[in-house]
């Protein structure tokens, strides 16, 4: 264990003092939900569009901050699996347990603060256009987006762990495009209909989104299947990406 | 494969008497590498460096200060001690890696051309960091500098097309070559095995 804190650590100082971190995982969610509520603001009432209001963007633009920590899970693992610095842990008494562990904690618990920050912001802006969010509901909403979080981050790790750090973030670059596309951030995925809500529907980032958002508006009938889908995927990238990292590791070594 | 980072596809080798193919936790609790690249984590200070590695062997918090106190001193590391290895100079980043490589007390240490690409001051330095740890932990270096073989070793391997051709001090190897210093001895010896590489 206190192998695992100790690298959790060093990857937490990592990914902490890159000032990219706070301006996409922080600066760019939170000037989107601003951006977004501005949007809403000049949309006709009767044009009945309710997707860019703030009980519905909240939890879509926390699903959106959290596939950017995917990208620094992947930049983590790729930039250490490049140089020699994996080498020397490598020949440590780390095993390959310590590094996944490593690894995921210490995204999970920014995860977790940057879901927390993008709630606050949604309900203070909430508290400005007269919303019906509440803080139950978002502290929920926060609870309710950890397997998500998980699967981002075991994404991160199986993308870092496949690929260079030259070519990892342009993948998961299209992820995160796909993610907010498919997850139906930006438009009414539901509402659409046909192959494209077929395909949003088969895919983790939708019902991620519909459970945040089910979970802040406290309707809590029907968010288990959303929670499942989520758990699902979760558990089935989190077993890859803990093979792949595995084999890479042996790999790595040989 | 001496520090279990691959696999022998034959054969044995022991490290203080524990199997490096079977025991390699033994094994890596015993040994500290120094690659030929500087291996630091380049966003935490020279301290947080230490302590990571002291925290993966397992230190208490007062044996790790009492180590990196013993790093600091063996390397001169105080006016560094708070700045972010990535603002080091590779001098400076050579010296941190080895440090990261004694800071958890190493039976033996595996030095990988510790001086490649550093000028002659930082160079020196380093040779007396290595000759202030003789006697005390056993060190393997590799590398391709003759007057660093010489200057360090008490006893030198020469390495030929991935085979030891022959290994003594250096007397017993300028004897056995018939040459007198340890390039031209290398340079028989590396003749006879029909290799121009080290």
């Amino acid at each position: 264990m206190n192998r695992i804190l100790t690298f959790s650590s060093r990857n937490l100082k990592e990914i902490l003092r890159d000032p990219l971190s706070y301006i996409f995982c922080l600066g760019f969610p939170l000037v989107m939900l601003v951006i977004m509520t501005i949007i809403n603001d000049s949309i006709p009432a009767e044009a009945n569009m309710v997707i860019f209001r703030i009980d519905n963007l909240s939890g879509g633009i926390a699903v959106f901050g959290l596939s950017f920590l995917m990208l620094f899970t992947t930049l983590s693992v790729s930039k250490d699996r490049s140089g020699s610095f994996l080498t020397r842990l490598y020949a440590s008494p780390m095993t390959s347990a310590d590094f996944i562990a490593g690894y995921i904690l210490p995204s999970l618990l920014l995860s977790v603060l940057q879901s927390a920050i993008t709630f606050a912001a949604s309900l203070i802006i909430n508290a400005i256009v007269g919303g019906e969010m509440s803080v139950v509901g978002s502290l929920l909403a926060v609870i309710v987006l950890i397997p998500g979080a998980v699967f981002f981050i075991s994404a991160g790790l199986l993308f870092g762990s496949l690929f260079n750090e030259k070519a990892a973030p342009g993948l998961c670059s299209v992820i995160i495009s796909l993610s907010a596309l498919l997850g139906g951030i930006w438009f009414d995925c539901e509402g659409t209909g046909g192959v494209l809500f077929d395909v949003c529907n088969a895919m983790p980032f939708f019902h991620c989104v519909k459970a945040a958002r089910m979970a802040v508006a406290m309707q809590f009938d029907g968010i288990g299947i959303h929670l499942l889908i989520t758990i699902a995927y979760t558990v089935v990238f989190t077993l890859l990406s803990i093979v792949v990292f595995r084999s890479k590791m042996k790999a790595d070594l040989s | 494969m001496l520090t279990c980072l691959s696999t022998p596809t034959a054969g044995e080798a022991y490290i203080c008497g524990h199997s490096t193919a079977k025991e390699s936790k033994e094994v890596k609790a015993l040994v500290g590498i120094s690659t030929q690249d500087t291996a630091v984590a380049e966003n935490l200070t020279v301290k947080e460096n230490l302590q990571l590695i002291a925290g993966i062997f397992g230190f208490s918090k007062e044996k790790t200060a009492q180590r990196i106190d013993d790093m600091k001193s063996l390397f001169h590391l105080d006016d560094v001690m708070n700045s972010r290895a990535k603002t080091l100079s590779g001098g400076w980043k050579r010296k941190v890696s080895i440090a990261m490589a004694l800071i958890s007390e190493p039976k033996v240490l595996f030095l990988d051309e510790p001086t490649l690409g550093l000028d002659v001051l930082a160079r020196r330095e380093l040779w007396n960091a290595v000759n202030s740890l003789k006697g005390k932990i056993t060190i393997i270096l590799t590398t391709h500098y003759m007057e660093e073989a010489e200057q360090l070793s008490d006893r030198i391997a020469i390495m030929v097309g991935g085979k030891v051709r022959a290994v003594g001090t250096l007397a017993e190897l300028e004897e056995q070559s018939g040459e007198k210093g340890l390039e031209n001895t290398f340079v028989k010896i590396a003749g006879q095995a029909g290799g121009a590489e080290e």
